[in-house]
């Protein structure tokens, strides 16, 4: 059974730079995040801090939070992209990422030979990969296109096939950020519709969005990140109105 | 079906063994770097007419004008020179091609490493990949020219698989190690190809350091590289079995492999911020 399991994760990126980064300001309005050396330089960003989660198998967690909140860092820690600074981490399943639609598709070989690459880079055998290469064509609905190197496409094309690809192979975990609401209304129909039946399979979705109607569709739990830490944790329908409100509030 | 366990975090600053279990996990990619480094070779070549014989006509320019304009310099016969350019300049490039490859193997990867939990070395491998290929070609096309030249092996020329093996032994520490570094301090890079360039006329390539006194000699057999081209070059060429330069080839290829598991526990955890 697949099983999501974060205990006191934080993580704080590290700021490099060759060339000390001007202090333009005090440091003293910063954000609580904000990490300074003694002598005031920017040396990183605490973008996560003390985050618990535990999801089982049919768990939709819809991430919730403003733009720099942690959603896609705490998206990143859970595909094993970042290890964390303290905390420990267990994903029990095969899991499946789709956190940058730009990131991971080789631009200058066609949509067939990037599905051979990431299904090869998923750990799957080729004859697998083959069994799958007709409907991942069938959804993507590329046609010829896949014969065409990927720096052709358009960024919609680009985000069916990588959609694509990620569900052909039933992962066990998905974890999607934002992106997934760039595509076009028919898309997301069938994104949406694509991934019921797989979460129906028992399987864990993670999704990071600021769309109300494609976190209510998909997720049945949501958590609100604010600053790196959890602020609370619910159904998505309370999580999603008590987290609008305080937006309200910071604008008044 | 075996369930996938992950577990991310609990990781010291000083990890020894994620260096080795990378360098493990990364082989049970094989068919992904192959079908990477295959793809990559194509696509270099996808527009271009004579395509991948490209690989072998720029080598036997290159091999063609320095045997013209240094041949004479050397009291070797015009048959041995020729293989003694040509195997040396195939070795060279490849172990030279290996540190330069090194300094951007991760940054060329930056896409990848963002956004899938594969092990650092698989990236490495198709590099690795990526240049034996040629380096193949290069030694093939130089066995060929030399055999219609009226070279004949013996039996000795098989020593030369041992050198093939430590060739590819020293690469997988070789580009971790220097990717790592260039990752995170880009002046290495710079001052890597700065000194690449030098190499080329400190390694006995074009000249034969057993022929020369002085300061060349003792450049030429301080460096390691020298003594790389020597276990590779010396079977070939029918030449008595180097175990000086041997030994110097193992006991470096061991010192690389102890830097970079250094190294790579030291630096390992941190490559994806630094991307």
């Amino acid at each position: 059974m697949p099983h999501v399991y974060v205990e006191n994760v934080s993580l704080t990126f590290p700021l490099y730079s060759a060339n000390a980064v001007p202090t333009t300001r005090s440091g003293k309005d910063d954000a609580p995040n904000i990490i300074r050396n003694k002598s005031g330089r920017l040396i990183g960003v605490k973008s996560l801090t003390d985050v618990d989660l535990e999801l089982n198998s049919g768990d939709r967690l819809a991430i919730i939070g403003a733009n720099g909140s942690g959603k896609t860092t705490l998206l990143q820690v859970l595909a094993g992209i970042y290890p964390p600074d303290e905390g420990y981490v267990e994903i029990r399943g095969t899991c499946t990422n789709l956190i940058n639609i730009n990131l991971g598709m080789q631009a200058d070989v066609t949509g067939n030979e990037n599905i051979m690459l990431r299904g090869l880079a998923a750990g799957h055998r080729r004859e697998e990969i083959e069994e799958q290469r007709e409907q991942i064509a069938e959804f993507s609905q590329l046609g010829e296109f896949l014969d065409m190197p990927v720096r052709t496409y358009s960024a919609g094309m680009q985000i069916r096939l990588s959609f694509a690809i990620a569900t052909a192979f039933k992962p066990e975990i998905l974890l999607l950020d934002e992106w997934l609401s760039a595509g076009d209304a028919a898309f997301k129909a069938r994104a949406v519709e694509r991934m019921n039946s797989f979460v129906s399979e028992a399987g864990i979705l993670v999704l990071a969005s600021h769309s109300k109607a494609l976190l209510q569709a998909n997720c049945n739990r949501a958590i609100w990140l604010e600053r790196g830490r959890v602020r609370a944790k619910g159904e998505v329908e309370n999580i999603w109105d008590a987290y609008i409100e305080d937006q309200a509030k910071r604008r008044a | 079906m075996s369930e996938i366990v992950r577990i991310y975090g609990n990781i010291s600053k000083f990890d020894m063994r994620s260096v080795l279990t990378d360098f493990a996990n990364g082989l049970q990619y094989r068919s992904l770097w192959m079908a990477f480094a295959a793809n990559e070779i194509q696509a270099r070549y996808r527009r271009s007419i004579l395509g991948l014989a490209w690989i072998v006509v720029s080598y036997l320019m290159l091999v063609g004008a320095i045997v013209l304009f240094f041949g004479s310099f050397s009291q070797m016969s015009q048959v041995d020179f020729v293989l003694y350019v040509a195997l040396g300049f195939a070795g060279f490039q490849y172990i030279v091609g290996n540190i330069s490859d090194g300094c951007d193997v991760f940054r060329a990867s930056t896409a990848w490493i963002k956004s899938t939990p594969l092990p650092y070395s698989v990236y490495v491998y198709i590099r690795i990949v990526r240049s034996v290929f040629p380096f193949l070609l290069h030694m093939a096309t130089a066995l060929i020219v030399m055999a219609f030249m009226g070279w004949r092996p013996d039996w000795g020329a098989l020593n030369v698989i041992p050198a093939l093996a430590i060739f590819l032994i020293v690469s997988p520490p070789i580009q971790l190690m220097f990717g790592l570094i260039a990752t995170r301090w880009e002046d290495f890079s710079h001052l890597v190809s700065a000194v690449t360039r030098l190499l080329f006329f400190l390694t006995p390539v074009m000249w034969v350091y057993e022929e020369q006194g002085g300061l060349r000699y003792y450049v030429a057999t301080a460096n390691p590289i020298t003594h790389f081209l020597e276990v590779f070059r010396a079977p070939l060429l029918g030449q008595p079995f180097p175990f000086h330069s041997w030994a110097i080839v193992v006991g470096f290829s061991v010192l690389v492999w102890i830097a970079a598991i250094i190294v790579g526990a030291l630096m390992r955890r941190r490559l994806p911020f630094w991307l």
